[in-house]
């Protein structure tokens, strides 16, 4: 809300600097977003007198003027409107000035006569509407100041909480002014001027079809009002506000709106039909369904049967709360104006403001709900200011649907019990003297009385008991505060949330909890020490991504993984489509991202992402949430693997270098039985270059801790996605505990004393077999000693025939407790050639 | 063969020996001098062979005379080894020189993502107070996102945050970490000190300083008597333990639905240090979180008595504390992944 402080000044007096003014406000809840120097865009524009005004010798059109500015000569200079008079005072621009944005006035010739500045408009000095006329300044403005000085103003821009709709108002703020000393506030005069002989009550009639939609609506009526523009003062405020200026009816309507708060509606009273006494009915209700009405923004709209309308006997007038109709619009031909002040229910107004895309001042102040004696007070100030302005007489008394005016509603409190949540120890005395500054009188609570510690929808009350209760006496307009806590707020924000101790906890510590992020973090870590680097994706995707990047293969489950499952989650209201889908893969996001870094130069591109998949499953009878969420880590890589140096060249990533980042991880992870599996059917990935992983912990070999596929990006789905035809390597896992679990802690043996026994095993085997197989193959049968098997080299070429494969192993025996002798190798050994003939057809070459 | 004969014939070895030991011009010379002379059949063994020839009065002294011909030779094989083996160090030395000016072989080093790390600090900190860390779903229903958090349906607070909807019904991307305060205080008994670190989402078109995806961290604790003056010294604490010991804060009404009292936490500006400057709207303040106590409403909600038990909820943008800690202007960045920009993390 913008607040013009010479217009504050009206309600509430402040010696403090703006600045001042802006952090104490901000320190009491309201918070100052900017201050503007409202005027500091008119340079070197002065107060002068017309002292002559003649007719400008060679253009009909133009006056010739002498001005004075105080001192010096007079001034000549041309000016063409046509309200000016000499011993006026006007904004005078001098050669050299500068106006509301950024233009310059400079010494010009106007049809052969020197013209030595400007006289403004109030529409060139963004003060008035008035772009025709010289600004006519009052008689007493002295002569040759700047008028930055004398219209020169400072606007704050105030953040006002949803939960003080009171304070979306000048007198509201004036009341938060005056909390910071507990100076009283001027509530500005509301009674209009009363004709006698014009009767209301025998013009108006006001119906309300559903009180619950429209608990109050007054209604005033003026006759022979004359439609013009509002003073220029008012002009200048409504502007300085940020309201523009249309007409001193409309103006004294949006006038009310930011003085008091209160949105009132002025209708042309001639647009409204009458009964056979003439009498203008007004009846408040729903719209008919199929109904139409011309907005004063003059779009035609069918309204809808949730639509609460102003209506006469004949037509709807207007969407109550949120916008006029253009049909009764007040305009230069209005003689007699209907005021319509009402309370209507605020969620009605939210709810119908949303549908039609028409969320105004006005819908923003109903929508959080008005104090019901507002109805009253608007009408009345509205009426007021209109006769002041338009002329015209108001008559006497008002329509009301229900004059039944609330009385301060009683909140009870306990002194220690604010002190107890707050932290502070303010006796009860200077408790109520700080609620007292923002108008909250309290008094001795009854032994009977009950403290309201929660509200609607969870109500909580207690008896006050031997507390020493207070009863705080809350003003109508503070609609926000209802319980006990809210009290709490009042009192702690005009004692000033910085006077609150800065302490430290001594309640009890809870329970030692291991962090969900353990196995992440820890991941995470490792996976940057190996060169990798993280990155953080979006979750929304296009439909398209999400469609194209799903993994056909099933994961297996992994021990203290998250399962996946189910169909797409889509968004209803998405923002655009690139983003409207949950992504069901993390891998396509990172496809995503070395796309974009190809694109930008990155040739070397190594990373991962520990992050979601989404999916929703209907069970049928199935209470709870059915959406899932499961967390995966996927690894992408192209480009060096190893960075070249002066003495070597880069080695290009490769699917050898993903399975290494994998086999890091499931050592960090104490995975120590990790198993590649060839996957073919992956249609996202190469047939002939993928693998199923699958790791497991010995101990619990039954159970897998890691699960995934690894593999190079089909070319197919590479050439799709713009990767400049490279390879790119890309893996999706699903580890155990990465969602929430616990590091498992290091089991560590002594190392055998004894020393160990090496051979290394040339094993022949067809061109097709697996090296997994030879190994696991050798793993079994080599006895209890043999502590490792080690794939060093493959050889195909002669003495090999054509489609034989020579896959070379190093053995590693070793006992704990003695030296192996030759001969229990050499028995290790005949086992396993047996073995290797049978099981993977092959044959140890010697 | 008699005294003179034999003498003459030790010395001649000797004589023989030392030329060719001084001749040597490499340690494996001088080894072959060593065996040929002094060896097991080496000719100073072939010579005192003649020994038994002697008469036995002149044995002694034959032998004193080889003896010290053994030590002639023997001297003088250590002296040139030592010479030839310490010239061929130092030739091995200087063959061996490289040019160490060269850069060394990089090794590669990832870097951590600034948003999971920033993640990390803030969890660091708060950890140090007993804070673990709990998470919850991100897609939410609508009663734990915003009822149970003392938002209904309609209400005009619901303006503070812009929704997206998923095609489940009754559920939401959730628009903020607070609904994990719900599930924490169904999880944990008292005392709760808990750390809600996650992914939320709003209806926000994508700009330097607005993203639809962002992170938030959320934190709860409730106890007996957790107290205002508790919150505010928890987070001095985290605002000196992010942004220096030196920085003031501020401590200012806020306003949440879902907290009574609500505060605002600002730091002293990090540009300006507090004059004012374009980067804190000329108020020498930088808001880094908002916080309270938490509302009744939601206690109960949480199956917490109010009237026993009282406790206070902050909640914080990662990517804004994010951007502070490493002087970042645009949210883009985050999520647009460029490793130029990620590499500076590592």
């Amino acid at each position: 809300m913008r607040v013009p402080l010479s217009w504050l000044r009206d309600y509430v007096d402040f010696d403090l600097a703006p600045e001042t003014l802006a952090e104490r406000l901000t320190l009491l809840g309201m918070e100052v977003q900017s201050i503007e120097r409202w005027g500091s865009d008119w340079q070197n524009v002065v107060i002068g007198e017309l002292l002559t005004v003649e007719k400008h010798p060679r253009a009909d059109r133009l006056s010739l003027t002498t001005v004075t500015t105080g001192q010096g000569e007079p001034l000549e200079i041309v000016c063409g409107a046509t309200n000016i008079a000499p011993g006026q005072r006007v904004p005078v621009a001098l050669p050299g000035a500068v106006l509301p944005g950024g233009r310059r006035i400079d010494r010009t010739e106007k049809m052969g006569v020197v013209s030595n500045g400007m006289l403004c408009s109030g529409d060139e000095l963004n003060l008035t509407g008035d772009a025709d006329g010289i600004l006519i300044l009052p008689a007493e403005a002295p002569l040759g100041m700047p008028l930055t000085d004398y219209y020169g103003d400072v606007v704050l821009d105030i953040d006002v909480k949803p939960n003080r709709g009171d304070a979306l108002s000048l007198v509201g703020l004036a009341r938060e002014v005056a909390a910071i000393d507990g100076r009283p506030i001027r509530f500005p005069e509301t009674d209009p001027p009363e004709d006698p002989d014009e009767i209301t009550e025998d013009r108006l009639h006001a119906r309300v079809e559903d009180a619950s939609l429209c608990p109050r609506l007054v209604g005033r009526w003026i006759v022979g009002v004359s439609i013009a523009a509002s003073p220029d003062r008012v002009q200048m405020r409504l502007r300085a506000a940020g309201q523009r200026p249309v007409s001193n009816v409309v103006d004294a309507s949006n006038y009310v709106m930011l003085e008091l708060g209160k949105p009132v509606h002025t209708f042309d009273a001639a647009a409204v039909s009458r009964d056979g006494t003439g009498q203008a009915r007004l009846v408040v209700r729903r719209a008919h369904s199929g109904e139409r009405l011309e907005t004063l923004d003059h779009v035609a709209r069918e309204l809808d049967g949730d639509t609460l309308v102003i209506a006469d006997d004949d037509h709807v007038l207007a969407i109550a709360g949120i916008m006029g109709g253009a049909s009764s619009e007040v305009s230069q031909s209005t003689r007699a104006v209907i005021v319509e002040s009402a309370i209507f229910d605020p969620i009605s107004i939210r709810r119908t403001a949303k549908r039609y895309g028409l969320r105004s001042e006005a819908s923003l102040r109903f929508e959080k709900g008005q104090e019901f004696r507002l109805a009253r007070l608007g009408a009345d100030r509205a009426a007021r200011l209109i006769a002041e302005w338009a002329g015209g007489s108001v008559a006497s008394g008002s329509v009301d649907t229900n004059p039944n005016e609330p009385t301060p509603t009683h909140v009870a409190f306990r002194p220690d019990r604010m002190n107890r949540l707050l932290g502070v120890m303010l006796p009860a005395d200077e408790q109520r003297l700080l609620l007292a500054r923002v108008g909250i009188e309290s008094e001795s609570a009854p032994a009977t009385a009950i403290v309201t510690v929660s509200a609607d929808p969870q109500p909580l009350s207690v008896p006050a008991g031997n507390s020493q209760a207070l009863i705080a006496i809350v003003p109508t307009w503070r609609r926000d505060i209802a319980i006990e806590a809210d009290l709490a707020e009042e009192i702690a924000r005009v004692h000033g949330y910085e006077l609150i101790p800065s302490v430290l906890p001594h309640t009890p510590m809870p329970p030692y909890r291991h962090s969900s992020l353990e196995v992440r973090d820890s991941i995470r870590e490792t996976l940057v020490g190996a060169g990798l680097t993280e990155v953080v994706t979006h979750a929304l995707v296009s439909p398209r991504m999400a469609e194209a990047f799903r993994w056909e293969s099933v994961m297996p489950p992994v021990e203290g993984g998250s399962p996946e499952g189910g169909r797409l989650v889509t968004l209803t209201n998405p923002l655009s489509s690139e983003h409207s889908v949950l992504r069901p893969a993390v891998v396509g996001s990172l496809v995503e991202v070395v796309s974009s870094n190809l694109r930008q130069g990155n040739a070397d591109v190594t990373i991962y992402e520990i992050g979601k998949g989404y999916g929703y499953e209907s069970r049928l009878g199935a209470a709870g949430a059915s959406v899932r969420e499961w967390w995966r880590l996927a690894l992408a890589g192209t480009g060096a693997a190893e960075a070249p140096a002066w003495d070597r060249p880069a080695r290009s990533y490769d699917l050898g270098d993903a399975k290494g980042a994998i086999e890091l991880i499931a050592r960090r992870l104490r995975i120590d039985d990790l198993d590649y599996e060839p996957l073919t059917g992956e249609p996202l990935l190469h047939p002939g270059r993928a693998a199923r992983v699958l790791g497991r912990r010995r101990d619990h070999a039954d159970r897998l801790a890691l699960a995934g596929w690894v593999g190079e990006l089909h070319p197919a789905i590479a050439e799709e996605w713009d990767l400049r035809g490279a390879r790119v390597v890309v893996a999706e896992l699903d580890v155990s505990g990465l969602g929430g679990g616990l590091m498992s802690a290091v089991l560590a043996a002594a190392p055998s004393r004894h020393p160990a026994a090496e051979r290394d095993l040339a094993v022949v085997v067809d061109e097709a077999r697996a090296a997994r197989e030879v190994a696991t193959s050798i793993r079994a049968h080599g006895g209890a000693a043999l502590e490792s098997v080690r794939l060093f080299d493959i050889y195909r070429g002669a003495p090999l025939a054509a489609g034989e494969k020579s896959l070379a192993f190093r053995l590693t025996f070793r006992a704990p407790d003695r030296t192996l002798g030759e001969a229990e190798v050499d028995t290790a050994i005949e086992k396993i050639d047996r073995a290797i003939a049978s099981e993977v057809s092959g044959r140890i070459r010697t | 063969m008699d005294l003179t004969d034999l003498t003459r014939d030790l010395e001649a070895l000797r004589d023989e020996a030392l030329a060719a030991i001084a001749a040597a011009s490499a340690v494996p010379e001088v080894e072959a001098v060593e065996l040929d002379v002094l060896g097991r059949k080496g000719r100073l063994t072939a010579v005192l062979r003649g020994i038994g020839g002697l008469p036995p009065e002149d044995r002694p002294r034959i032998g004193a005379v080889a003896n010290s011909v053994r030590e002639a030779i023997e001297a003088a094989l250590a002296e040139r080894g030592t010479l030839l083996r310490g010239s061929a160090l130092e030739n091995r030395l200087l063959a061996e020189a490289i040019d160490v000016t060269t850069p060394g072989r990089p090794i590669r080093r990832g870097a951590l993502h600034p948003i999971p790390a920033t993640i990390e600090a803030i969890a660091d900190v708060f950890g140090q107070f007993g804070f673990a860390v709990y998470e919850g779903p991100e897609v939410e229903d609508d009663l734990t996102n915003f009822q149970m958090l003392n938002i209904p349906p309609d209400h005009p607070s619901r303006d503070l945050w812009d929704t997206l909807y998923v095609d489940v019904e009754g559920h939401l991307l959730r628009t903020h970490t607070s609904p994990g305060q719900i599930r924490v205080m169904h999880q944990e008994k008292p005392p709760i000190r808990a750390l809600l670190p996650g992914r939320c989402y709003r209806y926000e078109a994508i700009d330097a300083s607005h993203a639809s995806e962002f992170f938030q961290v959320e934190g709860l604790m409730v106890d007996e008597g957790t107290t205002m003056a508790d919150l505010r010294g928890l987070l001095d604490q985290f605002g000196k333990a992010l942004y220096g010991a030196d920085k003031k804060t501020r401590f200012r009404p806020g306003y949440y639905p879902f907290t009574e009292p609500s505060v605002a936490f600002d730091v002293e500006c990090l540009v300006c240090g507090g004059s004012g400057c374009p980067a804190c709207s000329r108020t020498g303040w930088m808001t880094i979180l908002g916080a309270g106590m938490v509302h009744p409403v939601v206690l109960q909600y949480g199956g917490l008595d109010p009237e026993r038990y009282q406790g206070f909820a902050f909640g914080m943008g990662v990517e804004r504390i994010a951007n502070l800690r490493h002087s970042v202007g645009d949210l883009r960045l985050y999520m647009e992944n460029d490793l130029r920009f990620l590499g500076q993390f590592s």
